[in-house]
């Protein structure tokens, strides 16, 4: 095989970060080439060279043999490399053939855009990629995954040789992945070299060919995918073995029930969801996306309004019309999005733990006592294991892990015993995740009753004592925890549509 | 639902009184008076004055002006409406007479009488223009100057616009009769305040600042005298200032002695002529092209007689 | 994580946090470096530039604008923007004309009045921004409009004066401070901005309130999840930022002494530009009062000394535009490399 692509001794500084050091990267065509390691390691900083976003301090990149310079990520498309970002760069209000073709638009005289052109040739590259989207709708409103093959449809559109992918099923369910690797696998047939960025150690498996690993802005070392155990990468990853605890689920029987959620209801998310969780409990909540679950979660905590169904937390009944209503009653929620939902990114770790407790350090006209706001950010930070230079410090500097503590912290102080996490390790470091489990149980151990939702079984079978599955807005099992219960139990509940019949047969005949 | 019903009420409100309009018109001569404003005391009083004639004549009347006198755009738009409801005779001060062009033109076709009022329109489709001779009234001001600062010295002006006509007249006024009867008197600054009394305040202590030896300042109307008046008295410097129309502060500064006096004109004068004149050319009747509405100069030794008492305002 | 990697993380964000601090410390640094700058190069053109009255003359100029923006900065750190400030301070100062003047009522009434019913207004509009969700830029202009019309219509579109009122041209015209200090006559409505900034600051780095403003601006919705009831904090903002604009009347009023129906528009720009030379973030989030203090110093220094060296009166507005443009251009470069 021909290489594509060759980086060599890629040098790149910002200010007070040596980000690459010396990296090495090749992509040969019809591979994928999988690029791995913990956040910070530089894999998006080096594919951000490789397609022109930053320039490099020094080392050379030679696109099939010659050597090329890119000073913008125009000149990297012009030489065929593409790029699909983590976050999805699509303009929602114009049509799907409209986004594919920014830039470049197909002209009729006097500057007019040719729209007839512009959709045929989307509804040709989409037929080549076997995907059925309708070229002339807006983007607006199509999901996630659809977006992103919108999105693979733009790049190819350029006849990109090289397509970068960060992280691109992050957001997909089971069904949309297959569909994406089926994408993948047709356009390695067809010669096109992908660099895969992912932490889906099982999806590296059953696409990649090669894998590269980075620690520290440092090249670790390649291997062949087929050929390497996953502990391995891992520890190439992390630079040690890590170490696999099982879940221990302890005995609940005579604990006291924390909160009870009785007949919840919102349309067609959220259908008849009842169940209750005890202290020093920890619930997982599995199912695939758009099951319901991160719904469930923001109407028991009034981030959006319910139809019906009440919410009992010890016992007595809550009126949670908003979040506010929530956190009086004792019940905490931890945004699957944390930047968006949970810190206030330029704020510094001592605000954003008291963010919900800032009245109980005021006195009676409102001013605030900093120091023994600081002095219980301390606390935190030592109990947690937050790693941070100090108190002072703007959480948006710290890692995932760190950032995810400090929400963690929030909830803490403001004397939660409820705490609903979702999806607690995305976006977190491999070595991170499994302190924040460890965290999770320590909680639990303490007498906090705690939801966990997860679409990563592994996860959930990792920190959960018991398990909720849903499917479809609607409850369809519980399951126990611990050693005993296995994926394909769980993805056996989250596909079972058969109470959703009886539902509807119900809502038919009423 | 409901943004349709307020849209047809609104729609319906319109039209209740779009015919209220037209009913009035029918029953008395109906005469728009498109001004350069009406938030001043100034153009108070020539509401004031048209008002009068209005109740003589037995004439329906409006007064309406833009927020201020740089508000072209604004006027055009209000003389476009007030000429589609097909009015008796129409009085017009206009901010900038080339824009209205088009439109005069239009009243002309339609033979609607336009008379002009406070200052000219460089068109002959007026047929009659009542207005204050800005020019001179400035140079009546520049030679009272002249008179109490000894003919030499620096002088300033703070005037209230840079590009309508009454500041245009009332700058090049005093800077011309200066220029061509003083050669002693050197003007050393021209600012524009906007008529705004803060700012002209400010103006006015930064030019106090700037020129120590400064003898005299004009301002060009009342926003600016008072400003200047205002700014004179934080500083603490002795100045002889001369001031513009009235208004119940700049008569206080000039009994005070303060200001040393002011240039007014004869606002209820002019909208009294505007609209008497207006209903003779409605009714054919010939009228004379230029009504002069005369100004005074008042200082505190006249401002209580009667002949000047009687054009000022409060 | 391994010791290694531990200690490169934290040592890199230590750095990176380092340099940001440096460019904050900086970016005030040139705000106040220009100032200075600007009065330096003042001086050396015009000797009738650095006297004792010129400055206080400068002083004076900047209180309206000064006050006004002190208000502004609030409500831009929780990501909003109230453009009825400049004629919610006229219609504050009428109200203050009706309660003395016409009403007679002794002196700290008719400022209670006139700061009550800014603070009124500004509820009101923080009523329309937060719950009925109306983007504040229409609410605000909105407001402005009704309280332009609201002033004509109360005064019958006549000044109202103050002349029944003793001492009501003290409040910003006489000087406490020279009383004491001959040789420093600071003006009171210097002083008055120099408190309400004080006030200001205080509140915004000392209380719930000032923390919540930051928050909201930083991040309304993890606030909001964070079970803060955001809408009743943000609609406090608005009514702190009204009461000052109540001050604002005061001061342009007692200067004037008279409440002019007509004034007011405009004024919430020149505003709005002092904070944001001062360094806040239209974006909400980040700025301080202390540097709006400046950027509204800078602002009156430049009319003051492009006046006094006779630059025509053309120009001064371009090289004010120019410097704002210029403003926020450092700013973001600033915020590039750091």
């Amino acid at each position: 095989m021909r290489d594509l692509v060759n980086m060599e001794r890629i040098e790149k500084r910002f200010p007070g970060v040596h980000a690459l050091k010396g990296v090495g990267f090749d992509l040969r065509a019809g591979e994928v080439h999988a690029l791995m390691g913990e956040n910070g390691a530089g894999k998006s900083t080096l594919m951000k060279i490789l397609s022109g976003v930053y320039q490099p301090d020094s080392g050379r990149i030679l696109v099939e043999g010659r050597e090329v310079m890119f000073g913008s990520p125009r000149a990297a498309q012009d030489h065929g490399i593409g790029i699909i970002h983590q976050e999805l760069a699509l303009m929602k209000d114009l049509t799907v053939a409209q986004n594919i073709f920014i830039g470049r638009e197909p002209r009729l005289s006097f500057g007019r855009i040719d729209e007839a052109r512009q959709n045929r040739e989307a509804r040709e590259l989409f037929a080549a990629l076997n995907i059925d989207i309708d070229p002339r709708r807006p983007v607006d409103g199509l999901s996630i995954a659809r977006q992103q093959m919108v999105e693979i449809a733009k790049a190819l559109s350029a006849r990109s040789k090289v397509l970068i992918m960060d992280e691109p099923t992050a957001a997909l369910t089971d069904g949309e992945i297959g569909e994406l690797f089926a994408m993948i696998e047709k356009l390695k047939s067809e010669g096109v070299g992908i660099v895969y960025i992912s932490h889906k150690m099982d999806e590296i498996k059953r696409i990649s060919d090669r894998v590269t690993v980075m620690r520290d802005g440092e090249y670790v070392g390649t291997v062949e995918a087929q050929d390497t155990p996953i502990s391995r990468i891992i520890e190439m990853m992390v630079g040690r073995a890590l170490s696999d605890e099982a879940v221990v689920v302890p005995d609940l029987t005579r604990a006291e029930t924390a909160l009870e959620v009785i007949d919840l209801n919102r349309g067609r998310e959220i259908r008849t969801v009842s169940f209750s969780l005890r202290k020093g409990e920890i619930l997982g909540f599995a199912g695939l996306m758009g099951a319901g679950r991160t719904e469930v979660a923001r109407a028991i905590f009034g981030a959006d309004p319910r139809e019906s169904g009440d919410i009992l937390v010890r016992g007595h009944k809550a009126d949670i019309r908003s979040p506010a209503d929530a956190v009086k009653a004792g019940i905490g929620y931890l945004s699957e999005d944390r930047k968006h939902f949970g810190l206030a990114l330029g704020m510094n770790v001592a605000d954003n733990i008291a963010l919900a407790s800032l009245p109980a350090f005021a006195n009676g006209v409102g001013r605030l006592d900093d120091g023994r706001m600081h002095r219980v950010a301390r606390d935190f930070i030592a109990r947690l294991g937050i790693r941070t230079p100090s108190e002072h410090q703007e959480v948006r500097l710290l890692s995932g892990g760190n950032q995810q503590k400090v929400v963690i912290a929030k909830w803490l102080l403001r004397d939660c015993d409820i705490l609903i996490f979702d999806e607690p390790t995305r976006g977190i470091d491999i070595g991170a995740k499994s302190e924040i489990y460890r965290l999770l149980a320590d909680l639990a151990a303490d007498g906090k009753a705690i939801i966990v939702i997860s679409s990563e079984l592994p996860e959930v079978l990792r920190v959960s004592h018991r398990i909720a599955v849903m499917c479809e807005g609607q409850l369809t099992g519980f399951l126990p925890g611990g050693a005993d219960t296995t994926q394909e139990q769980i993805m056996q509940l989250a596909t079972d549509r058969s109470g959703l019949r009886q539902a509807t047969r119900q809502e038919e005949t009423a | 639902m409901i943004t349709r019903r307020m849209i047809l009420g609104t729609l319906s409100a319109a039209a209740l009184l779009a015919s209220t309009g037209f009913s009035l018109a029918q029953d008395k001569m109906y005469i728009p008076l498109v001004s350069k404003g009406f938030q001043h005391q100034f153009w108070q009083a020539v509401k004031a004055g048209a008002d009068k004639a209005a109740a003589e004549f037995g004439v329906e009347v409006t007064f309406e002006g833009p927020d201020n006198e740089t508000m072209v755009d604004r006027q055009i738009d209000m003389l476009s409406a007030a000429l589609a409801k097909k009015p008796a005779a129409i009085g017009f001060a206009a901010l900038d007479s080339q824009a209205a062009i088009p439109l005069l033109k239009q009243a002309e076709a339609a033979k609607i009488p336009v008379i002009a009022f406070d200052s000219g329109v460089d068109s002959d489709i007026p047929a009659a223009t009542a207005a204050t001779d800005n020019k001179a009234a400035a140079a009546l001001a520049a030679e009272k100057m002249a008179a109490l600062i000894g003919d030499e010295g620096e002088v300033a002006l703070v005037v209230h616009d840079q590009t309508s006509r009454t500041g245009v007249d009332r700058r090049d006024g005093f800077v011309e009769w200066i220029a061509a009867n003083k050669p002693k008197i050197q003007i050393v600054a021209i600012e524009y305040g906007g008529g705004d009394h803060l700012k002209s305040t400010e103006i006015t202590k930064t030019l106090l600042q700037a020129h120590p030896n400064l003898k005299g300042i004009f301002g060009s109307n009342e926003g600016s005298a008072i400003g200047v008046a205002n700014g004179a008295r934080e500083s603490g410097k002795k100045v002889v200032i001369i001031g513009y129309d009235s208004g119940a502060a700049q008569k206080q500064a000039i009994r005070d002695g303060l200001m040393a006096g002011a240039i007014t004109q004869n606002p209820v004068g002019i909208g009294y002529e505007t609209v008497k004149a207006a209903v003779m050319a409605a009714k054919g009747e010939p009228i004379v092209p230029t009504i002069d509405t005369g100004f005074y100069f008042y200082d505190k030794s006249n401002i209580d007689s009667p002949e000047i008492a009687a054009v000022l305002y409060d | 994580m391994n010791a290694t990697t531990d200690k490169t993380a934290s040592t890199a964000s230590q750095l990176s946090s380092g340099a940001r601090l440096a460019g904050g410390a900086q970016q005030k640094l040139l705000a106040f470096a220009s100032l200075i700058a600007l009065v330096i190069g003042f001086s050396l053109a015009s000797p009738n530039f650095f006297q004792v009255s010129n400055i206080m003359a400068i002083l004076q100029a900047t209180s309206v604008n000064g006050v006004l923006a002190v208000a502004a900065t609030a409500v831009i750190l929780t990501g909003g923007i109230d453009l009825s400030i400049g004629t919610l301070m006229t219609f504050c100062a009428v109200v203050a004309g009706v309660v003395l003047t016409w009403g007679g009522l002794p002196l700290p009434l008719g400022l209670l009045a006139a700061i009550g019913a800014g603070a009124l207004v500004g509820l009101a509009s923080g009523t329309f921004v937060a719950r009925m969700k109306i983007p504040p830029f229409i609410a605000t202009l909105g407001m402005m409009l009704v309280l332009k019309g609201l002033s004509l219509i109360i005064t019958g579109a006549k000044p109202i004066y103050f002349n029944d009122t003793p001492g009501y041209t003290e409040i910003s015209q006489g000087s406490l401070i020279g009383l004491v200090i001959p040789a420093l006559p600071v003006p009171n409505g210097v002083l008055v901005l120099f408190l309400v900034a004080l006030a200001m600051a205080f509140v915004l780095s000392r209380t719930v309130l000032g923390r919540y403003t930051y928050a909201l601006g930083s991040n309304e919705e993890a606030v909001r999840l964070s079970g803060v009831n955001t809408n009743a904090w943000k609609m406090a903002v608005y009514a702190l930022a009204g009461g000052i604009c109540g001050i604002a009347g005061i001061l342009i009023s007692s200067r004037l002494n008279s409440a002019q129906p007509a004034l007011g528009l405009g004024y919430e720009l020149d505003a709005i530009a002092a904070v944001v030379i001062g360094g806040t973030s239209l974006a909400g989030g980040r700025g301080t009062v202390l540097g709006t203090l400046i950027g509204a110093l800078i602002m009156s220094v430049l009319t003051n000394g492009l006046r006094i060296l006779s630059v025509a009166p053309e120009w001064q507005t371009v090289v004010t535009g120019a410097i704002i443009i210029l403003a926020v251009y450092a700013d973001q470069l600033r915020r590039q490399r750091g």
